[in-house]
């Protein structure tokens, strides 16, 4: 076991305990990013403490996960960016141009830029990225699916790189604006696997000095750091502490204390109790996907759409979302995201139906009872294996999946639940030992769909991660996808993937919750942004504020 | 048995009272509360103790009271699994050691003492990291990790009992081993024990908590005491039932099973 978790049970505790003798009150109105009762002062170290899982290595080429997109944002950087609105900017590439069939795209990279080690970002730094991230070896899923239609990138000049794709691909702006495609320096790479994900080189406005495991990731500030519009300003804080604090209420206790400035994935009701007081609260959903339950369709008894149905139908999720998440987010009935603009919703089809459900699985041959009163079909028990990753799913969300399982027993579903941690999770997912699973997804943009939905998402990338989990193969699906992806016309992008996302919804391959949470609680710290790509914090631009 | 009631003394009848209560939670929990304890109503949620709520409700809108009953299976009924294991392995090893030939003593003792060296938790953790987390493991990990214990009490008990002039007698008298070890061994090696068992149990019953609490035992949405204490923990600011309750009867188990062991072992004496 991975935990030192009688430790972590004793500190939990203490820090319980000091949490409610520290103050907690202010003056502060508990929004915006400043924070009144302190004045902004340059330098200090901020400490971040994160409930992700600890990534096992530092460079998001390999694996990318969320975790890795979080601590790497404060280290490299992407090609281009994207704001709030969704429009793509200029980051390390200051423009880009796109041939008439799409299938050839020019980078300008600005000029006399270098990662922290004193390698020239040019483009030939850009295309030893890309190919790391395509080498097997590598171990990539999230970046190597993002530019998979990538087939070359040329060095026409130091300062143009020139992509040659294999199809036409509307989102490869998007894709390259993720961290999990973020330019590192090739002379880091070179240095082999172990060596760059112990400290991966980058442009960002900070530097990996220290990773002690299990415990933090120290970071210092890049004294040379350029901005994204070609000046030349370090960020103000001296560094960065990046805790790993697996323990929800840990986190939120050390927050009050002010042992840590910043925390992310806390408790809805911590966000509730943090209202009215010097905590600040930054939700900034994740684009791509919601967050729902995938339903796996490759083997019994999910392949029947009506067990599916019935599943859906019987759950409830509604009532417990309104009061778990205390008003913090809302259910979706959508595969997207609601930041995205493409998102398309269907709340009829997830109407909760006892009778409709039990008629369901009576009509699909689940017609015996057995002595637990759970529903049987030739002597089979209606199971749904259901593992449950604790590093993506707050208590909250893990208390809605046991009203859920309580939901469904109605109808005669056994769901077991099974908590474990991210690497066990991953193994469950490998080995298609689940029915039922939600798996967080982010990425920039609908093309998220393709990656989730699509028949060619079923075979394992490089890593070994498939992204769709309910393992759909319905060529229709996969024809309106690809074509989303050439097209090069919005209107039309938007009603391809607005039939696409029909198709998954009727289809019942997936329960749609609610938005995939990402809330950041913040203290004694003003000027904390998050990135318009994958929503993860900024401290470029923080300070912390004398209290 | 009149007699040895007397001698429990009131905190004793107390104690068994008590452990009586358990023990029906165990066989009959409807008696107790007729709810099912997985039922949810989430509007229902974080309701403080009240008329009718005795111990309130989580954040599923369960109620706690029925849930503590019905987890009382999993809790005692896993304290008791895992002191059976510990105890019929204590049986084997402590006679072994007490009456077999020199070699086996030595050996089995090496065993014990290396056993010892590691604390109860450290080795019911490395067996859950072998196994994997769940009620099987960490029974089968208490009852491992409490085996030594028990077995060098055996074995010393054994060991005297077979060196006692009693024994001695026995044999000059004539009689097989087999009836001197019924006769004479089990009984006066074994009742001693009865009163340890009966504090391991309560010991067994905190250590299976304990895993659970850290996440390596029972599963959602059982309610054994120990998960009941880690979900509740989150909420230990705003719904302080959610961990006292479960919290209380955790120790007013283990507290009556300690003090019903040392009556008993007084009796016994």
């Amino acid at each position: 076991m991975r935990r030192p978790a009688p430790v972590i049970a004793l500190s939990a505790l203490a820090l319980v305990l000091s949490a409610c003798s520290g103050s907690t009150g202010g003056d502060g109105e508990g929004s915006g990013s400043s924070d009144p009762s302190g004045s902004a002062q340059a330098g200090g170290t901020l400490v971040y403490a994160t409930g992700d899982a600890e990534p096992t290595c530092l460079d998001p080429h390999v694996g990318g996960n969320y975790p890795q997109a979080l601590i790497s944002t404060q280290y490299l950087e992407p090609l281009v960016g994207r704001d709030a609105d969704g429009t793509i900017t200029p980051w390390l590439a200051t423009g880009w141009t796109v041939s008439e069939d799409g299938l050839t795209w020019d980078f300008t990279l600005a000029e006399g830029r270098t990662f922290t080690d004193g390698t020239p970002v040019d483009a030939a730094a850009v295309k030893a990225n890309v190919e790391h991230l395509q080498d097997p070896d590598t171990g990539s899923s999230t970046g190597y699916l993002a530019v998979g239609k990538v087939s070359e990138v040329e060095v026409v000049d130091a300062t143009t790189a020139r992509f040659h794709l294999s199809a036409p691909d509307a989102a490869l702006l998007e894709s390259l604006s993720q961290q999990w495609t973020a330019i590192q320096s090739p002379a880091g790479i070179e240095r082999g696997q172990d060596a760059n994900c112990a400290a991966p080189i980058g442009t960002g406005p900070f530097v990996v000095e220290a990773w002690t495991p299990q415990q933090q990731v120290d970071l210092v500030r890049n004294e040379d750091y350029v901005r994204p519009d070609g000046t030349a300003e370090p960020a103000a804080l001296e560094g960065i502490t990046w805790r790993f604090l697996p323990d929800a209420a840990t986190r939120y206790a050390a927050l009050g204390s002010g042992q840590v400035n910043v925390i992310d994935n806390p408790q809805p009701d911590s966000i509730v109790a943090s209202e009215g007081t010097d905590i600040t609260h930054i939700d900034a959903p994740r684009p791509g996907s919601s967050n729902r339950i995938e339903l796996n369709t490759a083997q019994a008894p999910f392949d029947d759409v009506a067990v599916r149905e019935a599943f859906i139908r019987s759950a409830n999720p509604e009532p417990g979302i309104e009061t778990l998440f205390a008003g913090v987010t809302a259910p979706s009935y959508s595969p997207l995201a609601s930041v995205e603009p493409t998102a398309y919703s269907d709340e009829s089809l997830f109407g909760y139906d006892l009778d409709e459900a039990e008629a369901l699985l009576d009509g699909a041959g689940w017609t015996e009872r057995d002595a637990d009163g759970y529903r049987t079909r030739d002597g089979e028990r209606l199971t749904v294996r259901f593992p449950v990753s604790t590093n993506q799913s707050v208590a909250a969300e893990q208390s809605l999946f046991e009203q859920i399982q309580a939901n469904t027993r109605q109808a005669g579903f056994e769901v077991v639940l099974e908590p474990m941690d991210l690497s066990a999770w991953y193994t469950a997912l490998g080995e298609n030992a689940y029915e039922a699973v939600s798996a967080p997804y982010t990425k920039v943009g609908p093309d998220v769909l393709r990656v989730l939905y699509h028949s060619d998402s079923t075979v394992p990338a490089p890593s070994g991660y498939f992204a769709n989990h309910a393992q759909v193969k319905d060529p229709a699906l996969d024809a309106l996808l690809d074509a989303a992806s050439a097209s090069q016309d919005e209107a039309e992008r938007a009603d391809l993937y607005a039939q696409a996302q029909a198709i998954v919804l009727e289809g019942f391959y997936i329960l749609p919750l609610y938005d995939q949470q990402n809330h950041f609680l913040t203290r004694g710290v003003e000027g904390v942004e998050t990135l318009g790509t994958v929503s993860t914090p900024t401290f470029v631009d923080a300070a912390l504020t004398q209290s | 048995m009149r007699g040895t009631a007397r001698r429990l003394g009131v905190p004793g009848g107390v104690a068994a009272a008590v452990v009586a209560l358990m023990l029906l939670a165990v066989v009959a929990p409807g008696v107790l509360a007729p709810g099912d304890p997985t039922a949810i109503d989430p509007a229902g949620a974080m309701q403080a103790p009240g008329w009718g709520v005795w111990f309130g409700t989580d954040e599923s809108g369960r109620d706690v009271w029925t849930r503590v009953v019905h987890g009382a299976s999993s809790s005692l009924g896993v304290g008791l699994a895992a002191t059976a294991i510990g105890t019929g392995l204590a049986l084997v090893l402590g006679f072994a050691a007490g009456l077999g030939p020199r070699w086996l003593d030595v050996g089995v003792a090496r065993v014990v003492e290396v056993l010892y060296a590691l604390p109860t938790m450290v080795l019911a953790l490395l067996l859950v990291a072998v196994q994997g987390p769940g009620v099987a493991a960490s029974v089968l990990a208490v009852g491992l990790a409490t085996a030594p214990g028990y077995a060098r009490i055996l074995r010393a008990r054994a060991r005297t009992v077979a060196g006692s002039g009693y024994v001695a007698a026995a044999r000059l008298e004539g009689r097989s081993g087999a009836w001197v070890l019924r006769r004479h061994v089990l009984p006066n090696s074994l009742w001693p024990l009865v009163a340890v068992v009966t504090l391991g149990i309560g010991q067994a019953v905190v250590w299976v908590a304990a895993l659970s609490f850290i996440g390596l035992g029972a599963k959602p949405p059982s309610s054994e005491w120990g998960a009941m204490l880690n979900a509740g923990r989150l909420y230990l600011t705003t719904s302080w039932w959610l961990t006292v309750c479960p919290g209380l009867v955790i120790t007013a188990t283990a507290a009556a099973l300690t003090v019903l062991g040392r009556r008993l072992g007084r009796v016994a004496s």
